[in-house]
């Protein structure tokens, strides 16, 4: 399957993500609290844009198994930023005022450009590795996260059953939507990029 | 009005010598500039002055009737500008089947993404920023030495033209969020003149 094809032919992205100094200091729990929340403000923005492109998807299909999978998938992230909601009220964060780093900002700038402007399939493309490196880091933290944790809530989100079952969801749309090309490819790989960038963005690196 | 004279520009601030100056263009101005980094710039601006011709069109369709023949000209252009880089590849032996840097995309992701959900006065001003800011960088070059042709083609008074026209443009199309597109332009040509010097 080519969401199979393409996951596995990047896979040192994924690992990198994993072995990433945030990931890694959220998975042990010693992320500073600054420093998570700075992360859960550029994520809110990231899922605004994410959301949008969920929607275009949506607006440009025509066959009733994938309208709703996308409509599933945009409850999905609407739930994520509810959670974003509830840690920004915690944790007092203003997700009114801010500023996306130039990480987050050259990831939307990519995601809504595919969304607007290129194929469905090269959208989704774009989409994909999201969920999937998500549910990847879930699974691979749970791992170590005890009852104490101070980011167990994060982790079991995205460890969690739910999350895994949209991010098939999705995989499956891909693998409807979109052929085996050039495009394709460097939509996936360059947006598994912009996730290992993104971290590096929250750190200021 | 020259280039310079333009709000857009004043209000820039430092931006605008940074845009518009780099070491790469000093050394391109001083011939002592390696053939290979050229190449390497003319790959990524090729790729660069394809996907600007969607932004253009895209601006072209949201923009009202008095714009029209001065976005028109100037797809014309970019159209020629496109052609003269694919008639000259075997001259110039640059290919122009290669991957976008990551500068050059995450410019060209934010033009297009911008055309698409920005009103059309903003487009517009970032387009002339794209253009004056070009034509400002090469124009501040004498046209000699090995890259005297390129200067030249890059600071002719035909292009000159063109930026006063779209910068009369934006100044009868102002929006509240122009100034600060028009700077995220100049940051994107800061960078890509960055790109072109450290490779």
């Amino acid at each position: 399957m080519l969401h199979d094809v393409l996951w596995r032919s990047n896979l040192h992205l994924a690992h990198s993500c994993l072995a990433h100094p945030f990931v890694q200091a959220l998975g042990e729990g010693t992320l500073k609290a600054d420093l998570f929340r700075a992360f859960i403000a550029q994520d809110a923005f990231f899922l605004g844009a994410f959301r949008k492109a969920y929607a275009l998807a949506l607006a440009r299909s025509d066959e009733t198994e994938s309208i709703t999978s996308l409509y599933e998938l945009l409850g999905g992230v609407l739930e994520e930023l509810k959670l974003h909601r509830a840690y920004a009220t915690e944790r007092r964060i203003d997700l009114e005022i801010l500023v996306p780093n130039p990480a987050c900002r050259a990831y939307t700038d990519f995601l809504l450009r595919t969304a607007w402007h290129t194929s469905l399939g090269e959208a989704i493309a774009a989409m994909t590795p999201c969920m999937r490196l998500y549910a990847y880091l879930g699974r691979e933290l749970a791992s170590k996260c005890s009852l104490h944790h101070p980011y167990r809530r994060w982790i079991e989100t995205y460890s969690g059953e739910e999350f895994g079952r949209l991010a098939r969801r999705l995989e499956t749309l891909l693998d409807r939507a979109a052929a085996d090309n050039r495009e394709i490819r460097d939509s996936y790989r360059y947006a598994l990029q912009c996730e290992l960038d993104f971290f590096s963005g929250v750190l200021g690196i | 009005m020259a280039a310079h004279d333009h709000s857009l520009v004043r209000n820039a601030g430092p931006l605008w010598d940074e845009a518009t100056r780099s070491p790469f263009l000093d050394a391109l101005a001083a011939g002592s500039l390696s053939a290979d980094a050229f190449r390497r710039w003319l790959g990524q601006d090729y790729l660069f002055a394809s996907r600007l011709m969607a932004f253009q069109a895209i601006l072209l369709s949201k923009a009202p009737r008095d714009c029209h023949q001065p976005l028109i000209e100037g797809l014309a252009a970019l159209d020629c500008e496109l052609g003269w880089f694919e008639s000259h590849t075997t001259r110039l032996l640059v290919d122009l089947d290669i991957a976008p840097h990551a500068t050059c995309r995450r410019y060209t992701d934010f033009l297009i993404r911008c055309a698409y959900t920005e009103p059309y006065p903003v487009p517009l001003a970032m387009l002339f920023g794209v253009e004056a800011s070009y034509l400002a960088a090469w124009s501040a070059l004498l046209p000699s030495g090995p890259y005297a042709e390129f200067i030249e083609r890059w600071s002719s008074a035909d292009f000159a033209a063109y930026v006063r026209l779209l910068g009369a443009l934006a100044d009868r199309n102002p929006h509240e969020a122009a100034q600060e597109h028009f700077n995220e332009v100049l940051g994107h040509e800061r960078e890509f003149w960055k790109m072109s010097w450290e490779g």
